[in-house]
């Protein structure tokens, strides 16, 4: 079981990595259209110092606006869950925000906050934000009327119940809000460098497209996928971490009950 | 009501029953006529915590053991006291569960843990609402028993909901019969149970007091 776990995802990215190499090589696909697998790499080992260093400029801004997204909308779940109505309000603006196009808005952020740090991290946080309310509020709304009445029996305050019942609630939706985010962020943010910028790793895609420098574009490319990478298994300890009781004994119980293709196999 | 009295509420579905005890409870607040716990009105006694409560379902919190869950009230109240959770669970002789996670007890148990929860601030009423109504048969015998311990031992003042005549008629001192549409107290029955252990419920004594309240509910639906 736990060989498993590593075996079969190491199997299938070695696979993918394998085809990506017969594919450049029985068709001799030029270095500047499609570079193979060992080129990227090549290219990745020379520029190590640039690809890391501006790797940490987007994970920075990716992070930051991750967050704000997501204390934002843990901020607007609560007040919606003490004031129903409220999301009726809230949520037609979200989905006119969502609706735009970030790559549409970015020029804006631009003109307001600067080409800097600032801009990508709220074009991240724009992309976050959708995704991560939904959740969230989906959390409020499932809310245990009971568990409610509960502590309003013991005439509890506004902030226990917070601390004490909303929150712990909420938070397996959080962490479905987290992870779901946690990918986007760096879209966002890359979004947010390819625009404007002279940093981070959408400017070296940008800057080296512009230069026929396919393998560095590749090398960019993949950094930038396994800092999303890094960031969703990291929620995901996290919530393997702090997720309690119940929740934690379903999963798990869940991942070992047969899967319906052995249940097919067998009848 | 009075003091230390065990009284039941029975009546068909729909009757307000519930209702009545959300009025009591101070969890509703829309009625005319006068409700008095120890000469406060419902409001005042919640907010001075002086209510203890226990619903239909289970509500121990699923992330806090069976210890945690009874010293809930006590955090609300931001009592620093812990040692009288630990002295009800040992009263029920289930302290041994302390440290259980609630999905790991049966329906029936997590509802007894609810109600000794209620219990942790020594309120001046009880108010269970049908807390055994989805409990099967052999097992909500066994929380009767409990129950009727945990008001022997605490002498609590108790107002329970259901709609089994039995369990009403088991364990209670008085019978409130109600009836619905519109819903108001039909007859208030005394019971005087010789002895309430197991036996009991074959006894002509018994089945009587269940025949009484059955004419009365039937005379209503004409």
């Amino acid at each position: 079981m736990k060989k498993n776990n590593f075996f079969l995802p190491i199997t299938g990215i070695s696979v993918l990595f394998l085809l990506w190499y017969l594919i450049v090589t029985i068709f001799n696909v030029p270095e500047y259209i499609f570079p193979g697998p060992l080129a990227v790499l090549n290219s990745w080992i020379e520029n190590k110092g640039v690809i890391l260093s501006n790797a940490a400029i987007t994970f920075e801004a990716a992070l930051f606006g991750f967050l704000i997204a997501n204390l934002a909308s843990v901020i607007i779940a609560l007040f919606v869950c003490f004031h129903r109505e409220l999301e009726n309000i809230i949520m037609p603006v979200a989905i006119v925000v969502k609706t735009m196009p970030v790559i549409a808005l970015v020029p804006l952020l631009i003109i307001w906050l600067g080409s800097g740090l600032s801009s990508k991290i709220a074009a991240a946080a724009l992309v976050c934000f959708f995704p991560a309310l939904v959740n969230v509020l989906e959390g409020v709304k499932v809310l245990d009327k009971k568990m409610v009445w509960l502590f309003k029996v013991y005439a509890a305050g506004k902030f226990q119940l917070i601390t004490k019942l909303i929150f712990p609630s909420i938070l397996p939706y959080l962490f479905a809000a987290l992870k779901t985010s946690s990918s986007l962020a760096v879209v966002g943010t890359l979004v947010g460098e390819f625009i404007g910028s002279n940093r981070g790793l959408g400017f070296i895609i940008i800057s080296n497209y512009y230069n026929m420098n396919t393998s560095l574009v590749f090398a960019a490319i993949i950094t930038s996928s396994a800092i999303g990478i890094c960031f969703y298994y990291l929620i995901h300890f996290l919530e393997k971490k702090m997720t309690f009781g119940e929740e934690r004994i379903i999963m798990e119980r869940d991942r070992k009950a047969p899967t319906p293709y052995k249940y097919l196999e067998r009848r | 009501m009075e003091e230390g009295e065990f009284v039941c509420i029975v009546g068909p579905f729909g009757c307000g029953k519930s209702t009545l005890l959300e009025l009591i409870s101070g969890l509703r607040s829309h009625y005319e006529g006068t409700i008095k716990i120890k000469g406060e009105n419902p409001e005042e006694a919640r907010l001075k915590r002086r209510i203890g409560y226990t619903f239909q379902r289970p509500t121990l919190l699923p992330w806090r053991n069976i210890i945690q869950n009874i010293m809930l009230p006590l955090e609300i109240a931001q009592i620093k006291d812990s040692q009288r959770a630990y002295d009800l669970l040992g009263m029920v002789e289930l302290s041994h569960l302390a440290k259980k996670a609630p999905y790991e007890l049966s329906g029936g148990m997590q509802q007894l843990i609810s109600i000794v929860r209620s219990l942790v601030l020594d309120p001046d009423i009880l108010l269970l609402d049908e807390p055994f109504s989805s409990i099967d048969e052999i097992n909500r015998a066994k929380m009767h028993l409990h129950l009727l311990r945990i008001h022997q031992q605490t002498n609590k003042t108790t107002l329970l909901v259901t709609h089994s005549l039995s369990e009403a008629v088991f364990l209670s001192e008085r019978i409130i019969v109600m009836t619905s549409n519109p819903g108001r107290v039909k007859k208030i029955i005394d019971v005087n149970l010789s002895i309430r252990n197991e036996e009991i419920l074959f006894s002509e004594e018994f089945l009587n007091y269940i025949r009484i309240i059955r004419e009365e509910l039937k005379n209503e639906k004409k």
